[in-house]
């Protein structure tokens, strides 16, 4: 990993090419009543790393389970190097997927195989490979994330860090064009998440591979990025790249990138998104401001919302 | 009007029937997964194999101290012999067998299944592209088919042997006497009967636990709910599948008897 990661970062977006790998237009979704993505546009270039940040529990892993077809958008069209997927049939889908590597934000290992059979299977599903080729690539993309030595533990038997690591020497098995990270970094210690945060840029530079990655983690997103979208309210709130997004004079975005500290508006209203009602613009933030503790819990709760009730008094609550 | 339970269930039945028909489709995958294959008929069959016979031992000895206590009113606790191995190899040994088999092998498939689902495991096979019904379903569904009727086999014949050894020691019924009525207790069309019962009664608990792992929501809870319901299911179903196929049963033995 001698890559000089502080030179990338000033000019990424200059060194990759504009054919577009990945177009969001229009697309909307409503889960359980609530409009998760409304009217959603976007578009990866090919070669890029596409940083998602936003706040928890407001729809970035449904945007990403839309792109890989686990779930079907109510409107809009999704397009994967050129290709409509919100049409396709399923065995188009899989045939699409083999495009696709996929790190899930929990690791999704299979329990009952070790770490070596959990990278080797999409080697043993999808290509006619020797056991010794497929034993040299499972070794490579194993010591890749510095597990080889593990290659014999089970899921159950390692940490979620690790389950991470190896989940993503799984998603990447293949060589695929297209990468798609669930918060690569959460539940990593520092080291090891600036770690993955190099070995992200490694693929993008020597294997030329496109990727999106969802991330909480500001640091690791300016590290990362060749553009970096805030997804806010189901659409994009602004796109640009790590520089842009720093000056950004957007005061949720503020608030965002500086983790509450810019750009904070009034609590109130938190509760509204809280109940499930349609928030209002500001609410969406204030949910954002509780992020670390309602990233362990996997969703904001109300709970931590109460414990800091606002002492001005409150803005009114705009109903749908 | 959307949680209308009997709607629900309906889908529920949709769902797992789609679910058994999908996985017997993808059956030639069996020899690529032979590994899985194994590793279940292990864990379902080899690993049941001591608490199915212990459960069919004692079913043995109670049917036949409870037979042959009514039996001895009218002198006849000869018979004991001919009621235990009918009984036994149509109804008692198969349907016995697919209770032990729900309680220990149902309940956790749906459980490891559904942590699987919950998990996010079955969405990664899904976008390696690889079908889960093929990975996850179809070992666990052929491994309870093939070791269902298998482990009957066993229950049947410990089972019979549990109530010889009671006709013996508590009833007085010689062993010679016991095998000689025994042997009249079932033909190889019961036996036939017996196991074609069983392997309907596997693929029926077998399909509703993977159903049911298969569509669990809802983390931990929903995989308590998953595991239960498919205990609930399996056995209701299975004994009712069990009056359909006694009653058919019956039905055609009298009319091959009508036409003899
Ligand atoms: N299958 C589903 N059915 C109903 N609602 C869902 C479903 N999946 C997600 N949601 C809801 O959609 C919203 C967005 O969820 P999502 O997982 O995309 O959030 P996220 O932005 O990835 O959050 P985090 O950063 O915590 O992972 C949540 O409120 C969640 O409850
Ligand atoms: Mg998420």
């Amino acid at each position: 990993m001698a890559l000089n990661v502080q030179t990338e970062k000033s000019s990424p977006a200059a060194l990759v090419d504009t054919t577009p790998m990945v177009e969001f237009a229009g697309v909307s979704k409503t889960l359980a009543g609530r409009r998760i993505l409304d009217r959603l546009t976007f578009n990866v270039k090919k070669g890029e790393t596409f940083v998602i940040i936003g706040y928890s529990g407001t729809g970035k892993s449904v945007t990403l389970r839309n792109l890989i077809g686990l779930m079907r958008p109510d409107e809009g069209s999704i397009r994967v190097a050129g290709e409509e997927i919100t049409t396709m049939s399923n065995k188009e889908l899989e045939v699409m997927r083999r495009k696709f590597g996929v790190l899930f934000q929990s690791g999704a290992l299979i329990a009952w195989l070790d770490l070596f059979q959990n990278v080797e299977l999409p080697l043993l599903e999808h290509t006619k490979m020797s056991r010794r080729k497929r034993t040299e690539i499972v070794q490579q993309k194993l010591e890749l994330v510095n597990l080889w030595q593990d290659k014999d533990k089970f899921p159950a038997e390692i940490s979620g860090g690790m389950k991470k690591r190896a989940g993503l020497a799984r998603a990447i098995a293949l060589d695929p064009e297209l990468v798609l990270y669930d918060e690569p970094s959460s539940g990593l210690d520092p080291v090891i998440a600036y770690e993955i945060d190099k070995l992200i840029n490694r693929l993008r530079d020597q294997l030329k591979m496109t990727q999106i990655v969802v991330t909480h983690d500001m640091e690791s997103a300016y590290t990362i990025a060749s553009r970096i979208g805030m997804f806010y309210q189901g659409g994009m709130l602004q796109i640009g790249t790590p520089d842009e997004i720093r000056a950004s004079d957007i005061a949720e975005v503020q608030h965002f990138i500086t983790g509450g500290r810019e750009g904070a508006v009034s609590r109130r209203s938190t509760t509204a998104i809280m109940k499930g009602r349609s928030p209002t613009f500001s609410a969406r933030l204030e949910a954002g401001m509780d992020e670390a503790e309602a990233e362990t819990t996997g969703e904001a709760t109300p709970a931590i919302m109460e414990l800091e009730p606002e002492p001005s008094p409150p803005e009114p609550e705009n109903k749908p | 009007m959307k949680d209308f339970i009997g709607l629900r269930a309906i889908r529920g039945a949709g769902y797992t029937l789609l679910l058994l028909l999908e996985a017997l489709g993808y059956i030639n995958h069996a020899w690529k997964r032979r590994r899985a294959l194994f590793t279940q008929m292990h864990v379902i069959g080899t690993q049941s194999l001591a608490i199915t016979c212990f459960f069919m031992l004692l079913v043995g000895m109670v049917f036949a101290l409870q037979t042959g206590i009514e039996f001895a009113r009218f002198g006849q606790t000869s018979l004991v012999g001919l009621v235990i191995v009918s009984a036994m190899v149509r109804e008692l040994g198969p349907w016995m067998t697919a209770f032990v088999l729900i309680a220990r092998v149902g309940s956790s498939m749906a459980a490891e299944i559904g942590t699987m689902k919950t998990s996010e495991e079955i969405d990664a096979l899904e976008v390696m592209s690889i079908n889960p019904v093929s990975f996850v379903v179809m070992p666990r569904l052929l491994g309870y088919a093939i070791m269902g009727p298998i482990l009957t086999i066993f229950g049947t014949l410990v089972g019979v042997a549990g109530g010889a050894l009671v006709s013996k020691v508590q009833l007085g019924v010689p062993l010679d006497d016991f095998l000689r009525m025994a042997e009249r207790g079932a033909e190889p069309l019961d036996i036939y009967w017996g196991l074609l019962k069983s392997l309907v009664f596997s693929l029926c608990a077998g399909a509703v636990a993977c159903a049911n792992g298969m569509r669990t929501t809802g983390g931990a809870v929903g995989v308590g709910r998953a595991s239960r319901n498919t205990v609930v299911v399996a056995l209701t179903l299975t004994v009712f599948l069990n009056y359909l196929l006694t009653s058919f049963y019956r039905m055609v033995k009298r009319l091959v008897a009508g036409i003899l």
